[in-house]
């Protein structure tokens, strides 16, 4: 094949992967943004009640319809985002951070440190996720912040093994060699080396994870030990609101769409930015 | 051929979604749909039993509280609140019985008498037997009870028996002080009079003189029940029954809806809707089962006179009853409900009057100054911890009722409703309200939320609760045996407790059990005690 | 090989008892140990030398470690105690509860196999057509309920509007895992789904694939030659890692369907603080977990050539 021809194509597809990403990055800064002021957006008062008002249906004073308190569902599920999303944004950045630092020290300096920290990520990794957020929450008891707690407990090894790997793979390599010949001290080839080339992985590691990490939010809301009511928060008006699903369907699909747009949206971000960093594995074939 | 599997698969993955969306859209078509198929199944059962009379008619049970959560794990009366079951399913039964005006009427017994102050004579019917066709006589019982005193922790302070005697027919009960509601006590489940001779399997199994014998027990999951040949009183029905532990609300309600169980306890008030039509029956009655609330003496803001009336004004029973429990629970003014002779039909209290709350606690120097919407006094918050729990589905749903119109009139409720509450509740400074659910007078009989409650040596008096002249009341009701004077006692104790605020009750449990339209005899009774009775039948 | 199995065994052994000391600590923290719990669970009042007496029978007056070592000791003998609910052995509750939950696994993972593996080398062959899409956008759809949500439409759809299977699981006849096992098995697909067709897209895109093309060979022999089998490592990486999610999710799923497996059990122990079953359950949850894993490990070494050469060096 003519290389200026591979060049070229490579080129118009990392534009189109640009586009996309910024398209991407667009969309998921104005979710963060809706978030984050919700309470401003929100027509109504999320935790006012009506009882006159309960249970209606969808119509153009409430679009998503009230709830059995006669609150409003469409700032419910507005603030219930804020909630939702900044507790899953919260639990993946401790354990991204916190399991990419541990790994790329173990990787790094491998020896006594790296066997000792791997056991006990082994021993985190034994225990099913679920399984043991539901004993951590059941000891701690319900709340949002124990949840979060229970599940990062379970989480951060994932982060650290990749991180580990990654460094182990970059560590001997020719690159890393020269860094270090050139007398860059060792918190100097980690951070400014190692951790900006192990990013991306990283990054879509976390993008990726967020849906299963909100899913299992909503899971623990459900047994009772996620958020407690009245909290907005999408799993736990699913949950509470899941008995209703034939008599006033609206309660239970409001947060269930919340939770399908930011799913979806995150998941593609987390796509796009591995196109992005790693062309080759995009469009080919 | 691949591809057809493939879209097979994909189809499949979509048409759950596509099920919620389409219930979503099309509400009135969902419905239709959903009573089309409730007939079908009305119409292959009918056509069952139509088929041949001598065919074996069978009745499945869906129940939310057999459960070892519930302290029901097994029918055996003999093991904590395990006679609730044995009782409800058809098992065992009491010498005496509850009846709709929640008095005593004798049912294993024939009658009684009150020798003295300490002696009661009761004698049996002379017809009844056990489910393997001995007979139930005075020493049957007699064996029966002295094993319950032995093993039941609970009984037995009850109960304060001191020696029983049989002769015949004829049971003698001493009891070691006077006990005016002995008798009461006796229809407790934990009374329920089983064979000692056949004694109690190690799955809980027991013998006992009802028209269902339990067969099978797994606990947790399910009690298979055959019809008692014997049975003293009557006829039975229904050839076997199996009754079905389903701890989630909407499984039971899909369930019934979808014709596996015959008739349902425990669903949740959301989903009443779906069977308020011509394919189910309900059966509900008021009970005595409150949901109050009980004030914390110990805390500094609960001590205020005013910031309790504000509370008890604040509460919309109304709309906590008629729009979060579907109109299903009455709105309660004092402990027990109006249709029992101490009940609450001449008792006053505080009635939601937010108004009236906001110039209670303005007068009392609780005022908004800061402009966040709650109060201040001295520098302090209004604010009130309110500590409940999820279990019982009403309570989180008055925890968020209250929370709402308590904060219009300036009070920040900090909800706890939590799973945990039993221990939460015996450390005094973690919380301000306590709120439960409780079955305040089962027996007939209003001693028993007053002891267990309110008074300086009871056990749940949480929030250390002390009125002189509700001791003083109290002594009285506890040594008078005439039933009039009785009454008038417990409704003063009533009023004292609601003039001090120290109980806010907010409203009293309907007990509904929904059930096909072809079943009959399936009948709520107000003490909340029998379920499944002889007269139960599938048509 | 024989040496490597030796030592991947040896290193299980301090995994193990890390496990099992956490699981022993973590539920001594809850605080109360099983006298005061069983007093508060029963509600009797009892006196100080009682209590002291039970302490001292059950062992509770001896220091922490001690206590650990004992506790271990029982375990090896299969004892772990008595349910403070329902008064019976732990250990036996367990066991009999365990086949349920492990056949409702394993149908779950079968029914995942069945539906992620065809549909995902689907979307990947078809990549960026509509196929792909349709596919894709059913991953999400999964992806974004939660299990207790896909279950309740399961069930209206199944049990109610169709009418073919029943709500409630009634023994563990085949009609009845259907619906539990759909229910898990639509989540995990929807997960894994995306990344099999990631996997394949990738091993698509490698040089032998074209070179193989460029000499004519069919693109269906490439893809069951050589693509499936160089794939397969990575998905079954993905099914065991499913693994671990999906012991926790029968949980939920077993509480609704009123499967009597011991996720069941362990939620109604949860909300009835039954520590001895939610300790039991918790450990040899992760006991099975880390079996599992061990079992993949060792199996890849027969299934991937490099590996399996290398292990030999060893």
């Amino acid at each position: 094949m003519n290389e200026t021809v591979t060049v070229r194509t490579q080129k118009i597809k990392s534009n189109h992967a640009k586009r996309r990403l910024c398209v991407f990055l667009v969309l998921t800064a104005l979710l963060l943004l809706t978030a984050l002021f919700s309470m401003q957006l929100a027509p109504y008062d999320p935790y006012a009640q009506n009882l006159e008002e309960a249970m209606q249906p969808p119509s153009v004073r409430h679009i998503m319809g009230t709830d059995q308190h006669g609150r409003d569902m469409f700032s419910r599920v507005l603030v219930g985002g804020r909630t939702s999303i900044f507790a899953t944004l919260a639990l993946v950045a401790v354990i991204s951070v916190f399991g990419t630092c541990v790994g790329t020290l173990c990787g790094y300096y491998g020896g006594k440190l790296d066997s000792v920290i791997m056991r006990i990520s082994d021993v985190c990794l034994a225990f099913p996720g679920l399984v043991f957020a539901m004993a951590v929450a059941a000891l701690l008891g319900g709340g949002i912040s124990n949840a979060v707690l229970a599940l990062a407990v379970v989480s951060w090894p994932k982060y650290s093994r990749v991180a580990r790997s990654q460094t182990l793979a970059l560590k001997d390599g020719p690159f890393i060699s020269a860094v270090r010949l050139a007398g860059s001290s060792s918190i100097q080839v980690v951070s400014r080396h190692i951790l900006p080339n192990i990013l991306g992985p990283i990054l879509v590691t976390a993008m990726l994870d967020i849906g299963t990490m909100m899913m299992e939010l909503a899971g623990l809301s459900f047994l009772g030990l996620g958020a407690v009511p009245p909290t907005a928060e999408w799993g736990n008006m699913m949950s509470t609101g899941r008995s209703m699903l034939q008599m006033y369907p609206w309660i239970v699909l409001s947060p269930g769409i919340g939770i399908f747009i930011s799913v979806v949206l995150f998941n593609l971000l987390g796509d796009t930015v591995r196109d992005y960093l790693d062309p080759r594995n995009s469009r080919s074939r | 051929m691949k591809r057809m599997i493939v879209a097979l698969l994909v189809l499949c993955m979509s048409a759950s979604m596509l099920a919620g969306c389409g219930g979503g859209g099309n509400n009135a078509a969902a419905d239709t749909g959903e009573n089309g198929s409730t007939n079908e199944t009305d119409a292959e059962s009918s056509g069952d039993s139509g088929s041949s009379s001598s065919a074996k008619k069978t009745f499945v049970f869906g129940d939310t509280t057999f459960n070892a959560e519930n302290e029901e794990p097994t029918v055996n009366p003999h093991e904590v609140y395990a006679g609730w079951a044995c009782m409800r399913y058809g098992v065992g039964e009491t010498l005496f019985r509850i009846n709709d005006n929640m008095e005593l009427d004798p049912w294993l017994a024939e009658s009684y008498e009150l020798v003295d102050d300490l002696t009661w004579k009761i004698t049996m019917k002379d017809n009844v037997c056990f489910s393997n066709g001995k007979t139930c006589d005075a020493a049957a019982v007699k064996a029966c009870l002295d094993h319950l005193i032995e093993v039941h922790d609970r009984a037995r302070g009850d109960l304060m028996i001191d020696t029983i005697d049989s002769d015949g027919q004829t049971l003698m009960i001493k009891t070691s002080v006077p006990a005016p509601s002995l008798l009461n006590y006796l229809s407790e489940p934990y009374g329920c009079i089983i064979d000692m001779d056949a004694g109690i399997t190690d799955e809980g199994i027991v013998v006992g003189t009802g028209p269902y014998v339990p067969v099978e027990l797994v606990t947790d999951d399910h009690l298979n029940l055959v019809k008692n040949e014997n049975y003293w009183d009557g006829p039975v029905h229904i050839d076997e029954i199996t009754v079905r532990t389903i701890s989630d609300g909407d499984t039971l309600a899909l369930a019934l809806q979808s014709g596996e169980i015959d008739a349902a306890y425990g669903m949740a008030y959301a989903s009443y809707p779906l069977f308020e039509n011509d394919n189910y029956t309900f059966s509900g009655t008021q009970t005595s089962r409150s949901f109050y609330c009980q004030m914390n003496y110990t805390s500094p803001v609960i001590q205020d006179d005013a910031v309790r009336k504000a509370v008890a004004m604040g509460i919309n029973k109304e709309g906590f009853v008629n729009t979060l429990l579907n109109g299903y629970g009455y709105v309660a003014t004092g402990a027990f409900p109006d249709s029992v002779a101490f009940g609450g039909s001449t008792l006053t209290t505080e009635t939601y009057d937010p108004e009236g709350a906001m110039k209670v606690l303005e007068d009392a120097g609780w005022v908004d100054s800061d402009g966040d919407g709650i109060r201040e006094k001295n520098g302090q918050k209004l604010e009130i911890r309110w500590l409940s729990y999820p279990s019982r589905q009403e309570l989180p749903l008055l925890a968020e009722s209250a929370q709402a119109t308590l904060k219009d009139i300036g009070i920040q409720l900090n909800l706890n409703v939590t799973a945990d509450h039993n221990s939460i509740a015996t450390d005094q400074s973690a919380w301000d309200i306590y709120v439960g659910a409780n079955v305040n007078s089962g027996l007939g009989d209003p001693t028993n939320f007053f002891s267990t409650h309110c008074l300086d040596a009871s056990t749940k008096n949480r929030g250390s609760y002390h009125n002189d002249e509700l001791e003083k009341l109290s002594v009285q009701l506890n040594s008078s045996f005439d039933q009039d004077e009785r009454n008038q006692i417990a409704i003063q104790m009533q009023q004292q407790l609601l003039d001090d605020n120290a109980f806010v009750f907010c409203s009293f449990l309907r007990m509904s059990m929904i059930s096909k339209s072809n079943v009959t005899g399936l009948t709520a009774h107000p003490c909340d005690f029998y379920e499944l009775t002889a007269e139960l039948d599938i048509n | 090989m024989q040496k490597y199995i030796v030592k991947r065994l040896l290193q299980l052994i301090p995994i193990l008892l890390a496990i099992t000391f956490l699981s022993f600590a973590m539920m001594r923290i809850a605080g109360s140990d099983a006298v005061e719990q069983k007093m508060e669970n029963t509600g009797a009042v009892v006196s100080q030398e009682v209590v002291d007496a039970a302490r001292e029978e059950l062992g509770l007056d001896k220091p922490f470690l001690t206590q650990y070592f004992v506790w271990l000791g029982n375990l090896l003998r299969g004892d772990m105690g008595t349910s403070y609910i329902s008064n019976k052995r732990v250990f036996s509750t367990f066991v009999s509860k365990l086949p349920a939950t492990l056949l409702l696994a394993v149908t779950s993972i079968l029914l995942t196999v069945v539906i992620s593996i065809p549909l995902g080398i689907l979307a990947a062959v078809k990549q960026n057509r509509f196929t792909d899409y349709l596919i894709r956008i059913a991953s999400f759809l999964g992806n974004s309920m939660p299990n207790f949500f896909v279950a309740l439409l399961l069930m209206y759809l199944f049990a109610i509007r169709l009418n073919v299977f029943p709500v409630i699981a009634e023994g563990t006849g085949l009609k009845s895992v259907a619906m539990p096992s759909l229910t898990l098995a639509i989540a995990m697909s929807a997960k894994y789904l995306r990344q099999i067709r990631a996997t394949i897209l990738d091993e698509l895109s490698k040089d032998y694939v074209a070179g193989a093309r460029a000499r004519g060979v069919k693109f269906s022999v490439i893809m069951r030659k050589s693509v499936l089998k160089a794939s397969l490592v990575t998905i079954i990486t993905l099914l065991t890692l499913s693994v671990g999610s999906l012991l926790g999710g029968t949980a939920i799923v077993e509480s609704i369907f009123m499967w009597d497996g011991v996720g069941k059990m362990a939620v109604d122990a949860i909300s009835m603080r039954d520590y001895p079953i939610i300790q039991a359950y918790v450990m040899w949850m992760a006991i099975i977990y880390v079996v599992v894993n061990l079992i993949t490990d060792l199996s890849y070494r027969f299934l991937d050539p490099r590996i399996r050469l290398g292990g030999m060096e060893l």
